[in-house]
């Protein structure tokens, strides 16, 4: 391929000389407004329109059926006002669920990027088998959190004597510890951060090492020039404030698949009765109400839409702090 | 003094890289060993590193187990990553050249009502979701399985923050030649954008492949099952059979780790041209 | 050449064509999966959930294939069939007949399962009324049971003779019992992953001599000995006496065979597994009594088969299920005893069983019969998913079990209210 790509060109030019351009373009009426919006939703509309109808429809439905007393219907007739949202916001169960998708969150966002970037560091400064390494890396990416669930719970962290953790612990003549029933202390989180770090750590590295890459080296060499030394100072003054948009992004990622958090949680902890009143995410909770045997759904969609709601902010202020970021640049 | 404490570093930081290494592979060895593994290796008190008899055969059990539907489920997967894979690029990528390139008043609204979307996990809809999509008759179907999951916000961001930078001045060439939005589009911009096609296939091909929510929900006939349903159903069943669960789940993996080391290059290095992270 | 937009290249026809293969590809992937249609006779679809026994799928296939009026689909679901029923139930595509784990109070007033008093009328009597009794609301019959399963405690009489522990008879002696057999290889006593707050659910409140829900209606556990039952199941957790995170659940025997453990709370269909490892050197026993008014307990409930409300065959899937569930009992027979051990739901089969008259099996016969209990049909999900969640939190959390239950009681006296109305 010899055509040039958008990185031939300086940052910003492209987008910003175009619009230039569009205004001094001779016969820019060939392009007038009508034919531009039929254009605009060609291109646009299939798109709009499958969003609309597999987002915004369940949403407003959501929104209906969380004011009725749905038990295994969707078309229902008993209106109970906010009788839904008042039960759902004093069940302890709810409250709880909520309680563990914020320590969930809190914890997992901030593990996982300094692993990823510590990855990356480290990978990118090797000059032997880098290509091996980051290859280790990467590679759990490729494994879905039921197969590595299934690891971790019957193989990894099985709570018997031919886990392979209790069997290391044995060598050192530890007790079995059954990782996942156990609460006191609660080792099921250490089971269930562990999943998801080892699957996601992998990919986040490849974007910082993208990122890597695109500082300058010359950046490296003024510093030297002005006594820094190689390590903690240069990673803390070039290194790190260079990756800005590469962190933003990972962190609005990482968010975003958190609050997706069900798979890894279900497939470790769930069993043919149900599922333990512990690391029990909201969604696994509104699945078990709204889906599950229980069929409330018009319970399960006030849940469903507390949570949007918790999480709509949460973005906002979110959007907030990072686009307040943006600024300084 | 000062060469050899970067010396000792480098030695350091080698050996945590090895060590972090070795760490990521024990899944995948776990995978390996009790997949070949007999059932009573697999259960045995004392740990062997690897299993005692070597069982090739499990492979060929998995396959012919008729209460374990690999084979069906591995097409399954297939085909309902790569109509995914092949849907969402193809909408994603016009939506998103759209609102970058065709200027439009409402364009603005309309961005936001798809970012908004990013807000609301598509897990929190699934409820309705689940209803609309069985009401559309589609439950059990790789129409249901995959239509609905076409639409991502997410790779709509993605191609119209990359086609914002894309050369204006090839477009603007090609509208010399007499070039409309669409042939502009197929002749001047897609060739000219493989990094970023690449690297949002990928990233959509591996979701749709280990999608779990969406599928257990939908894919409810065992004939409609993905791998990961009809192991994630396997690993809950009644009575469980190790070594042939950990071969599946070996097998179930083994598409995509082989297109990772085939491809692992591009797939960087469309990661690393594509802009997703800026 | 003033028309740009609107020409459609080589280019932008191939782009086209790939858009409508893939709109092809997508119609041809959404042809009905899985059921039959076409063939002669009306189909109607059946579905199970998957047993654990060898041989039961096939058997109820050629039940299914031996019925002549209608072409019956057999499907046979692994996983979370009751969640899959429940869901299935909502929509079109779901099954017309199929055993279900109740049908639940919700499932039969929301009306998705179809009446079938009139089916079983001439014979109700002999049905085991136990379990007859939580399929009937408001003097209908909803569900024609199946079997009768119950769960009992398995032991090794050779390691409890190691270990000089006699078969525990009392809720104390057993938590004595499980401490004792504890070793550093062989855990004292199994009752699933969860540490029992799944498997037991309310047989400790029936060995304290109490109840789920009374007759009338009313919270049947609110009472001290109810704090004080479920406070012993916590000792067994405390004393680490309990197996926990095994490969396979209760419903397994698998623990109990590899010696993972020295007891097991399971289900009688793993008795002939259990028998062919172990011969005699096995015992079975109910959920010990505990306190004053207390009683041994074994649960007993039956998978029914009902009848979709949304088929659209229902007078085709009724006259199947009446056929293979009422009228068919040779096959009700073979079903029930040919392949794991499951109490025939007729009483006058099980009275001809002769594989339940000897040894344990008797034993858990005998027990269903004197101390079975069954779960009431107004213990809806919600309470049980309440009241499973408070047991789980005595027992791993060591939280007060009488604050605990007293939230409980609360949460049940609104959902009993919730059923009273209408």
């Amino acid at each position: 391929m010899t055509a040039p790509t958008a990185e031939a060109l300086p940052d910003g030019q492209g987008a910003r000389g175009a619009a230039e351009r569009r205004r001094r373009t001779p016969g820019a009426g060939f392009f007038g407004p009508q034919r531009r919006s039929l254009w605009f939703w060609i291109f646009v509309g299939p798109f709009a329109l499958g969003l609309a109808l597999f987002t915004y429809v369940p949403l407003a439905w959501s929104v209906y059926l969380s004011f009725f007393d749905a038990h295994n219907t969707v078309t229902p007739t008993d209106f109970v006002g906010l009788g839904n949202y008042t039960s759902m916001l004093t069940d302890g169960a709810f409250l709880s669920s909520l309680g563990t998708f914020a320590l969930f969150t809190l914890f997992i966002v901030p593990a996982t990027y300094a692993l990823s970037l510590a990855l990356a560091v480290m990978v990118n400064r090797l000059r032997v088998a880098q290509a091996f390494f980051r290859s280790v890396f990467f590679l759990p990416t490729a494994c879905s959190y039921v197969v590595a669930a299934l690891i971790w719970k019957l193989s990894l962290f099985s709570g018997v004597r031919f886990g392979l953790a209790n069997t290391v612990l044995g060598w050192f003549g530890a007790d079995q510890t059954a990782w996942l029933s156990t609460t006191h202390p609660p080792w099921y989180w250490l089971v269930i951060v562990t999943v998801r770090l080892w699957l996601q750590a992998g990919f986040y590295m490849i974007l910082f090492l993208a990122g890597l890459q695109r500082i300058s080296p010359q950046l490296y060499e003024a510093a030297a020039v002005d006594g820094a030394r190689p390590g903690w100072q240069t990673f803390r003054h070039i290194t790190f404030p260079q990756l800005r948009a590469t962190s933003v992004a990972v962190v609005l990622l990482l968010v975003i698949n958190a609050f997706q958090a069900f798979d890894e949680f279900y497939n470790l902890l769930s069993d043919a009765r149900g599922y333990p009143p512990y690391a029990r995410p909201p969604l696994v909770y509104l699945y078990y109400t709204a889906l599950g045997r229980e069929q409330n759904l018009g319970l399960g969609s006030a849940g469903a839409v507390i949570l949007a709601l918790i999480i709509a902010v949460a973005t906002v202020v979110q959007a907030r702090w990072l686009g307040l970021g943006r600024k300084e640049d | 003094m000062h060469h050899a404490w970067i010396r000792v570093g480098r030695a350091l930081r080698a050996a945590l890289l090895c060590a972090l290494a070795l760490l990521f592979l024990v899944p995948f060895y776990l995978l390996v060993r009790n997949g070949l593994a007999t059932e009573a290796d697999i259960t045995a008190p004392d740990w062997t590193f690897f299993p005692r008899h070597v069982q090739w055969s499990n492979l060929t059990e998995v396959f012919t187990d008729p209460s374990l539907p690999l084979g069906h489920a591995l097409l399954n997967s297939t085909l309902i990553a790569l109509s995914t894979t092949l849907g969402t690029v193809l909408l994603a990528s016009l939506a998103g050249y759209g609102l970058a390139r065709i200027p439009y008043r409402g364009a603005g609204v309309v961005f936001s009502a798809i970012l908004g979307t990013l807000m609301v996990p598509a897990a929190v809809t699934f409820v309705p979701s689940f209803v609309l999509v069985s009401s559309l008759g589609w439950i059990s179907t790789l129409r249901g399985l995959v239509i609905p999951t076409l639409f991502s916000a997410f790779a709509c961001f993605i191609f119209r923050q990359y086609f914002l930078g894309f050369p204006r001045e090839l477009e603007d060439a090609a509208r010399v030649d007499g070039l409309g939005y669409w042939r502009t589009y197929w002749r001047i911009v897609v060739p000219n954008s493989r990094p970023v096609f690449a690297a949002v296939s990928t990233i959509v091909f591996i979701g749709a492949w280990n999608a779990f929510l969406w599928p257990l929900v939908i894919g409810q006939d065992q004939e409609a099952w993905t791998v990961q349903v009809a192991l994630s159903t396997f690993t809950t069943a009644q009575n469980l059979n190790l070594h042939e669960l950990f071969v599946a789940a070996a097998v179930s993996i083994a598409p995509l780790v082989v297109v990772f080391l085939l491809l692992q290059r591009y797939i960087v290095a469309g990661v690393e041209r594509s802009g997703i992270d800026d | 050449m003033t028309d740009t937009g609107t020409g459609i290249g080589r280019r932008g026809l191939l782009a086209a064509t790939g858009g409508l293969a893939l709109t092809g590809l997508l119609a041809a992937c959404g042809s009905n999966t899985g059921r039959g249609g076409g063939g002669s006779g009306p189909g109607i679809s059946q579905w199970y959930h998957q047993y654990g026994e060898p041989g039961v799928e096939r058997a109820v296939k050629r039940y299914a294939d031996s019925y002549k009026k209608a072409r019956v689909t057999v499907q046979w679901r692994p996983g979370d069939y009751d969640r899959q029923t429940a869901a299935a139930l909502l929509t079109d595509s779901g099954p017309d007949v199929f055993e279900v784990n109740g049908p639940t109070l919700d499932q039969i007033r929301g009306g998705q399962v179809v009446d079938l008093t009139a089916e079983i009328e001439p014979v109700k009597d002999d049905f085991n009324q136990a379990v007859l009794a939580p399929k009937i609301w408001q003097d209908r019959i909803w569900g024609i049971s199946q079997t009768v399963d119950t769960q009992v405690l398995y032991y090794r009489k050779s390691l409890l003779k190691d270990a000089g522990v006699e078969p525990p008879r009392t809720l104390d002696a057993l938590v004595d019992a499980a401490r004792k057999l504890t070793t550093a290889q062989t855990k004292g006593l199994f009752l699933g992953n969860d540490g029992g707050a799944g498997v037991l659910g309310g047989t400790p409140l029936f060995a304290a001599g109490l109840g789920l829900v009374t007759e009338d209606g009313k919270v049947g556990f609110d009472d001290p000995a109810a704090a004080r039952t479920l406070g012993k199941i916590r000792r067994l957790y405390a004393d680490k006496s309990l197996l926990l995170g095994a490969p396979t659940d209760w419903s397994d025997p698998a623990a109990f065979l590899q010696e993972l453990t020295a007891m097991q709370w399971s289900g009688l269909w793993a008795l002939p597994q259990i028998q062919q490892t172990f011969g005699d050197d096995f015992g079975v026993l109910p959920f010990p009594a505990d306190g004053p008014h207390g009683t041994p307990a074994v649960p007993v409930g039956a998978y029914a088969s009902a009848v979709s409300a949304r088929s659209p065959r229902k007078a085709e899937a009724k006259a199947f299920a009446s056929w293979l569930w009422i009228e068919r009992t040779d096959l009700q027979q073979d079903f029930a005893l040919s392949y794991g051990f499951h109490i025939p739901a007729r009483t006058s089969l099980a009275k001809k069983a002769a594989r339940l008259r000897t040894g344990a099996a008797a034993d858990a016969v005998r027990y269903a019969t004197d101390h079975g209990y069954a779960e009431p049909l107004r213990w809806t999900t919600a309470s049980r998913t309440a009241y499973q969640d408070a047991l789980s939190r005595v027992i791993k959390d060591g939280a007060d079990p009488e604050s605990e239950l007293r939230t409980v009681v609360r949460k049940v006296d609104a959902e009993l209210a919730r059923v009273r109305k209408r």
